[in-house]
């Protein structure tokens, strides 16, 4: 154990149900403080800062938080799978709970892309819904998030619920590139990729930075978010075992 | 502003989700810690085995 490499011990102690409370209580806050402050000031770029579209007017401005949650509503999804897929191969605990405890927050972000998305597209499209490929799509997602959560809570013995859970997680995955082509593959409402992470976007320069700051925000705030459910499931988890019962009288 | 109804309403569901993210782990938290002081409780006024004479220990 002294001879292993320092990082792969870390990772050793992180399985340890008290190790990684201690862990995830520290860095929790971390993760939402530094979240909300980019996102504030994210926020503020794009509601005060950048010009108004040409086309669109401010109604444009509803993209710095669509586009930031859309990316995390898939972002998340890939993360919980690669999670359920470690979990199922190597039956590491802390992965099942890393993994169930994403499913939540990325169904929130996909709420949030979609109510979002609902609200530009009523004076734009001059609809609030459409059945079109890219809103079908992220729709289907959200109901994989949610049978995600459902199969999750139905099964009593945890263990068995995560990994029933994680299966479906992974046969999801397909959903992914579904969605990131539905606007190429059909003849979509949704206007196509205008922010490119490799190239040029089509977006203006003096447009980006707002969006920028929002995306780095969001990845902060999922730490924070995905710590706290995390150690809340590994807690419930843990349930009547000393360490707990430790902590819980020290917090009395 | 222009749609300002529709800027304000789109950002207030990104910012009432983010409450709702930021609520809903920690009352889970504090319930399964409250839980745990309910056990400890219950265990330490359950009576030990040698206070209470079964007809076996007589």
């Amino acid at each position: 154990m002294s001879d292993m490499n320092p990082v792969i011990r870390w990772f050793h102690q992180l399985g340890s149900p008290p190790y990684f409370d201690r862990f995830a209580a520290r860095w929790a806050p971390w993760g939402y403080g530094l979240g909300l402050l980019i996102m504030a000031w994210g926020a503020y770029g794009a509601l005060f800062q950048v010009p108004a579209d040409y086309q669109q007017g401010d109604s444009f401005r509803i993209l710095y938080i669509h586009v930031p949650a859309a990316w995390m509503s898939l972002m998340v999804f890939g993360l919980m799978a690669l999670y359920s897929a470690i979990a199922l191969v190597w039956r590491i605990k802390l992965c099942e709970i890393l993994a169930m405890a994403c499913a939540p927050i990325g169904a929130a972000f996909t709420f949030v892309t979609l109510a979002t998305g609902s609200i530009w597209g009523k004076p734009m499209w001059g609809t609030w819904w459409d059945w079109d490929p890219r809103l079908t799509s992220q729709l289907v997602l959200l109901f994989l998030y949610l049978g995600v959560i459902g199969l999750y809570h139905a099964i009593d013995d945890r263990r068995t619920a995560a990994r029933a859970a994680g299966l479906l997680a992974l046969v999801g995955v397909v959903m992914l590139p579904i969605i990131r082509y539905s606007v190429v593959w059909w003849n979509s409402l949704h206007q196509g990729q205008t922010i490119r992470v490799f190239g040029e976007s089509s977006m203006d320069a003096s447009m980006l930075p707002p969006l920028i700051w929002m995306v780095i925000g969001t990845k902060f705030w999922f730490a924070g978010s995905l710590l706290t459910r995390a150690r809340a499931d590994n807690l419930h988890r843990e349930a009547g075992k000393d360490w707990v019962r430790r902590l819980a009288e020290a917090k009395a | 502003m222009s749609y300002r109804e529709y800027v304000i309403a789109a950002y207030a569901v990104f910012a009432l989700m983010l409450v709702w993210d930021y609520v809903v782990p920690r009352l889970a938290i504090a319930r399964e810690l409250r839980a745990a002081r309910r056990l400890a409780a219950r265990k330490a006024a359950r009576p030990t085995r040698n206070e209470t004479p079964t007809e076996l220990g007589r």
